[in-house]
């Protein structure tokens, strides 16, 4: 092929570029590109398409309350949530988006399946135990008394069940040795005076417990 | 100088080496660079991490290499400018060894404003987006001195990696398909594994002779073409377990020229007509915070002479390249781990020209022994394995070794011949020697062998600041007098410290 015949068939190809399929844009700053769009074209590289993440350096999104997903967005895109977890990689991609597009998203992962995680660590009796009890000595609250007696989440108290194990004693650790995340301040006294252990064996006991 | 591989083995041949010497510009090293593109973070307003193993610059993340492959169109469009400069010392191990320690160790342990680029990149449309990098060499060459001798060095700016591609996504709940068509000017620049061959040099090399044995300079497995070619190829990458690609490639000229910008035409590789196909197979797997991918690729390229008379078919040589490379991640913060393996063969075939220049009668330096006949064609064979450990994104480490063997070919020989191509004793004070110290081999054989170790510090996303060592136990074929004049492979031995940042 001469080369006038390539560069021909390179501007077709800018040509077509032009001509870029909406309902397949990866474009966050455009209020047409509909939630579900940017769900599947961007959120999915690392969240996965249904909101069940494979690598625990990302949330999981499906089956997740949807007011807590438009309050965390919101949270990113005033910069108020400022955990590196989030501001590494959400106050970019957030900073542009409608509130229109932050309730579809919302609303496309809450309505996701959330499929079960393999045990995160051993899911011992002592996990079970904060999640159910709490750490009563130290005036620790069980988990579920917000979070729901299965840990599913009551509209803005986030799901628990089924999430990444790394991710949540991270943020445990976030709310309790950080102000990062204004918008959870009461887990700060809750989680004040958590051990390590007890992080992670809340951590992994919630990872493993069945989604419902 | 990395863009061309197949022409360093050809051109600095020995029957090639008297005109070398002559040609008034010296050193004229190209420059591969390290790309962490602010530019691309502007366009998301996420974080180097985002894309960067570990902030590793250029190792990519899953989401890096869908970013790239969905032809870097996430986000939205900002001003598409980045530029990045290196400042960096070598120091070589011994510098005695040589006839002329100012020539063949300039600058050794000065500190140099090495390199700078400039990069044009960023989404363009919803389907297209750019990469594309233009790269000035603080130290490109030298201008000839009054006496002949080389002067004061000259700067240059020329293209550099560039990669104009278009993609589209076809996801849902079953599927995951990204196809995409990239315009791009060096083979495996397109891939978004650091295993490949465009990728997995990630130093800069700055072009003074006392930055030639740096790990940048080192054997990496690579196309025989090299780079500041042009090529199309097609891709997809299929449920994020598949991916291919194909295409072929040509010389960077007419409407292409870009793509070769600021080089000279001596200098450009020539490819004839447009029927050099490269292609990639790769099949990757994401599970928990680890990641891995096993490859193969290949190439053929028709290739002439380096500065020669394109119309004659009798300077076209082919190289066929074929490799396999694999990797291998684990990132969870604040830990990153990584893994690459790749191996390369190349089987070089030599024009008619070459093998012709070649041809006439050598003899041992008993005047009765002859020198065997040169290769019809040569193989090489390189592996390449590197380990790193990254903490917070700030702090890391890296342990490579490298292995390059191949054919022996007296065409190769550079060292140990006196004018008339006959092989003298090791004696550099012997009548009529125009052996290459330093750089040359009394072998003929390619072999190479040895490993780098890094630490570096990243105490801000766009500066890193490195510290390498670089060890050879062989080197041209030999570990210990490799020149015939004396030279061991370990007084190559090279410490590099660098300090590199972008904006």
């Amino acid at each position: 092929m001469k080369a006038p015949k390539i560069a021909i068939a390179v501007l077709a190809m800018l040509g077509v570029a032009a001509c870029a399929n909406i309902e397949r844009s990866r474009n966050l700053n455009d209020a047409r590109v509909s939630a579900k769009t940017l769900a599947l074209q961007v959120c999915s590289a690392c969240h996965a398409f249904d909101g069940n993440s494979v690598s625990p350096n990302f949330p999981n999104l499906a089956g997740q309350t949807p007011a807590y997903l438009v309050s965390q967005l919101k949270d990113f895109r005033k910069h108020s949530r400022a955990d590196p977890a989030g501001f590494e990689y959400m106050w970019g991609l957030s900073r542009n988006l409608t509130d229109e597009q932050i309730d579809g998203l919302a609303s496309y992962f809450a309505s996701q399946p959330l499929r079960p995680l393999p045990a995160g660590g051993v899911p011992g009796i002592a996990g079970q135990g904060i999640f159910e009890r709490g750490v009563p000595e130290k005036s620790i609250p069980p988990c579920k008394g917000c979070h729901g007696e299965h840990g599913q989440g009551t509209d803005q108290n986030p799901r628990l069940a089924g999430q990444h194990a790394d991710y949540l004693a991270k943020q445990l650790s976030v709310f309790q040795r950080t102000d990062e995340r204004p918008d959870g301040a009461v887990m700060k006294i809750i989680a004040h005076d958590l051990t390590e252990a007890n992080k992670s064996d809340v951590a992994a006991y919630l990872q493993a417990m069945a989604p419902r | 100088m990395r863009c061309f591989p197949w022409r360093l083995t050809t051109s600095i041949g020995k029957y090639c080496l008297s005109a070398a010497l002559a040609w008034p510009v010296f050193g004229i090293f190209h420059v591969e660079q390290a790309h962490a593109l602010p530019a691309f973070a502007r366009q998301t307003g996420q974080n180097c991490v985002s894309c960067h193993a570990g902030g590793q610059f250029p190792e990519l993340t899953p989401y890096g290499r869908i970013f790239k492959l969905t032809a870097y169109t996430i986000g939205e469009r900002t001003i598409p400018i980045s530029v990045m400069g290196v400042a960096s010392v070598a120091k070589v191990n011994d510098t005695s060894k040589s006839d002329s320690p100012a020539a063949d160790f300039q600058k050794n342990g000065s500190l140099l404003f090495a390199t700078g680029s400039l990069f044009i990149a960023g989404k363009v449309t919803n389907n297209m987006g750019v990469f594309s990098q233009i790269t000035y060499d603080n130290y490109a060459y030298q201008s000839a001195g009054p006496d002949g001798q080389p002067a004061d060095f000259r700067g240059h700016s020329n293209a550099d990696n560039i990669d104009i591609r278009y993609a589209d996504r076809f996801i849902d709940g079953n599927h995951d398909l990204i196809v995409g068509v990239s315009l791009n000017n060096n083979p495996s620049i397109s891939d978004v594994w650091n295993s490949a061959a465009a990728w997995m040099q990630y130093v800069p090399v700055p072009s003074p002779t006392s930055h030639q044995f740096i790990d940048g300079t080192a054997p990496y497995p690579g196309f025989g073409t090299g780079g500041n070619i042009a090529g199309i190829t097609t891709y997809a990458y299929w449920n994020r377990a598949l991916y291919a690609e194909i295409g072929t490639y040509r010389t960077a000229n007419q409407a292409f020229s870009f793509l070769s910008a600021g080089i000279n035409d001596g200098n450009t590789t020539k490819l004839r007509g447009s029927n050099n196909p490269y292609w990639r197979l790769a099949l990757s797997h994401e599970w928990g915070a680890h990641n891995a991918m096993m490859g193969v690729s290949g190439m053929v390229a028709h290739v002439f002479d380096g500065g020669s008379d394109v119309s004659d078919p009798d300077n076209l040589g082919r190289v066929r390249n074929i490799g396999f490379d694999a990797q291998y991640q684990y990132l969870l913060d604040p830990h990153t781990i990584t893994a690459q393996f790749a191996f390369m063969r190349q089987k070089q075939f030599y024009s008619a020209n070459t093998l012709a220049a070649a041809e006439p009668p050598y003899f041992l330096a008993d005047g009765i022994t002859p020198v065997a006949a040169v290769n019809a064609s040569d193989t090489t064979n390189i592996l390449r394995a590197k380990v790193s450990y990254i903490f917070q994104a700030k702090y890391g480490g890296s342990l490579s070794i490298f292995n390059k063997t191949g054919t022996t070919n007296t065409l190769n020989q550079t060292s140990g011949f006196d004018s008339n191509g006959q092989i003298t004793s090791t004696d550099p004070e012997g009548t009529g020697i125009a052996s290459t110290r330093v750089n040359g081999s009394l072998t003929g054989n390619p072999a190479t062998r040895g490993w780098t170790g890094e630490v570096f510090w990243t105490p801000v996303q766009y500066v890193r600041v490195g510290a390498q060592f670089t060890a050879y136990s062989k080197y041209n074929g030999a570990s210990s007098n490799y020149d015939g004049l004396g030279r061991n492979a370990r007084d190559n031995n090279t410490l590099f410290l660098y300090l590199w940042a972008a904006y």
